[in-house]
């Protein structure tokens, strides 16, 4: 599952490195319970600006794109709640 | 603020990106009357009572960023109070430094020990034979302790088969490493300023947000628009703060952008403070002083001098590796205005001192850059660079990290006079920075040379910092690789004099 974490200035601003950490954390957890979930591997990575803070007037950070799909204001536990949704057994 | 605080974080710093735009934009400071509107729209509440709580709290939080006090409930004045005062180009701050932005403060309970409803007043009730003062009675519904009576010693806590009874802490009272947090009238913090040592620990641990620090950011930058001689010095921790994608050169070029001539690492300075400090230690230790404190952190040295007084002589004369820095770069243009930044609220007040107050202009945090980056609208990772930085030696950059002081002291002096060994303690957390003063006050570090860290963990900790302490260890320790020599002794930059046995 590719999971973008955006690291550009406003995003690092409101805490996408705290998303970070906490999806590092998260493959920890998710090996310690294992058979619940599937073996899909988790590629995170941070990546620059993609601008979507630019287009809108309204406050959008820190964004997060799982397989493709955006999520705005994203928190550590929005995040990761959608991504164990996606490969509990 | 511990990252886990993200709602806590993101006031903090989307008022200091506030109050840097303002600054770049050169904006009407009347607009702060309205700012807290922009910064928390609409009429629901989202973490406090009432919105208009909330926008009361973001309005102090923008007049200490400011750099004004805050203000007192009990008497009206306006958010731009004071502010034709403030509106300088140069650093008008003046203490408090920390305040306690009293009607954000919960007055939470001080230290006791409480039975929850977990307790289902079971037959053996060991928790009422165990306490020394027979505090501990059974109620109604569940066990009760008897506040008057109880003498705070955990046993009935400990011996609770259902983990019933809590010890209910006072967060900010408990972060303080020096017992400076009192509580006024109607209970609320209140700091000691006869203790306080400005470490911040209370700042990034009240979980309601209620303390913060001033700032000079609005100072700093009309300084950069009007004067040409700006130089930024950067703490060794500032390694992985802005991002994972931004790299040394590029934070450096990004700080340039801001309207700094030049950017320069502290370590160099470190690098210099390492020299002095083991020429000293080997001078004068053991037989003009019985041992030797290091003076790089700030908030160890002011609690050196208000609890240890006696002992404040043992503190290193050397400057501290901000201070060195910064006189590096006056011998080089007199004219220069300096800015300090790091992950430090303490040295906001070094700078205030008279043997400082020349060199260093201003300090920011690594937080309040942040916040000008955004500003400003620079992205770090965009910015293309092609030079390497290289101010400074392996040793200079472990000064980030707790124990880096130390070892690079006595690396050197091993390297000055290899005939003699130099004993070194290091701790972290002001509480044992306090433990470790009263032992050498008792004369059990004779010797020793003693680093003493306010912050757990060392600077990377500190409260100014943007990226967890893992990160930034890590990042910091790959820089330290990258050095082109390993101690200051091969640092070229470094005056021939002072590199010399």
């Amino acid at each position: 599952m590719k999971i973008k974490v955006c690291v550009g200035s406003s995003c690092t601003l409101l805490g996408s490195m705290n998303i970070l950490d906490q999806l590092d954390d998260l493959k920890e957890i998710i090996k310690e319970d294992a058979e619940n979930y599937t073996d899909e591997e988790l590629e995170v990575e941070a990546i620059k600006c993609l601008g979507f803070c630019k287009d809108t007037e309204e406050k959008v950070a820190p964004v997060v794109v799982i397989e493709g799909e955006p999520m705005y204001n994203a928190t550590g536990q929005a995040v990761m709640e959608k991504i164990i949704n996606r490969i509990r057994k | 603020m511990k990252e886990s605080y993200v709602d806590l974080i993101n006031i903090r710093r989307q008022v200091f990106a506030k109050i840097a735009k303002m600054a770049y934009e050169g904006a009407d400071l009347e607009e702060l009357e309205k700012a807290s509107f922009e910064i928390l729209p609409g009429e629901v509440a989202t973490y406090r009572d009432s919105i208009f709580r909330e926008r009361a709290i973001v309005e102090e939080r923008l007049r200490l960023t400011m750099g004004l006090n805050a203000r007192k409930p009990t008497e009206y004045y306006r958010v731009t109070d004071g502010i034709s005062e403030v509106d300088v180009d140069e650093n008008r701050f003046i203490e408090p430094l920390i305040n306690v932005i009293t009607f954000a403060c919960e007055a939470c309970p001080e230290k006791a020990f409480y039975v929850t409803d977990n307790c289902r007043k079971c037959l053996a009730h060991p928790c009422t034979n165990v306490c020394p003062t027979n505090a501990v009675s059974i109620g109604k519904k569940r066990a009760i302790i008897d506040q008057e009576k109880c003498i705070k010693c955990g046993r009935c806590r400990d011996t609770c088969p259902y983990s019933a009874i809590v010890k209910y802490d006072r967060p900010c009272a408990a972060a303080c490493g020096v017992n400076a947090i009192e509580s006024d009238y109607l209970g609320r913090a209140k700091i000691n300023r006869d203790r306080c040592v400005s470490c911040g620990n209370c700042i990034i641990q009240c979980p309601y947000g209620a303390i913060s620090d001033k700032s000079q950011i609005y100072q700093l930058i009309k300084s950069l628009k009007s004067n040409e001689h700006m130089y930024a010095i950067i703490a060794p921790s500032f390694l992985g703060q802005f991002g994972p994608l931004a790299s040394p050169a590029q934070i450096f070029e990004g700080i340039k952008q801001l309207g700094f001539v030049d950017v320069v690492e502290v370590s160099l300075g470190a690098d210099i403070t390492t020299l002095k400090e083991a020429k000293e230690f080997l001078e004068k230790v053991p037989h003009e002083i019985p041992y030797m404190g290091t003076s790089c952190c700030n908030s160890w040295t002011i609690m050196v001098e208000k609890l240890f007084p006696d002992q404040y002589q043992y503190i290193s004369d050397s400057a501290s590796p901000m201070v060195e820095t910064a006189k590096y770069i006056k011998k080089k243009d007199p004219k220069a205005k300096i800015t300090f930044i790091g992950p430090c609220i303490s040295k906001k007040l070094e700078a205030l001192r008279e043997d400082v107050k020349d060199y260093v202009h201003f300090v920011i945090t690594f937080e309040e850059l942040m916040g000008m980056f955004v500003a400003k609208g620079i992205e770090l990772s965009e910015i293309e660079v092609s030079d390497e930085i290289q101010d400074a030696s392996a040793l200079g950059r472990g000064y980030a990290i707790a124990g880096g002081v130390a070892e690079a002291v006595k690396k050197t002096a091993a390297e000055i006079d290899p005939s003699r060994e130099i004993k070194v303690e290091g701790v972290s957390t002001l509480q044992d920075c306090v433990k470790l003063m009263r032992l050498a006050k008792a004369g059990k570090k004779n010797g020793y040379l003693l680093e003493g860290m306010a912050c757990a963990g060392g600077c990377i900790a500190g409260p100014g910092t943007l990226a967890s302490l893992n990160r930034v260890r890590k990042a910091v320790l790959e820089f330290k690789n990258k050095s082109a020599c390993n101690s200051p002794l091969e640092n070229e930059i470094i005056d021939r004099e002072l590199r010399r046995n």
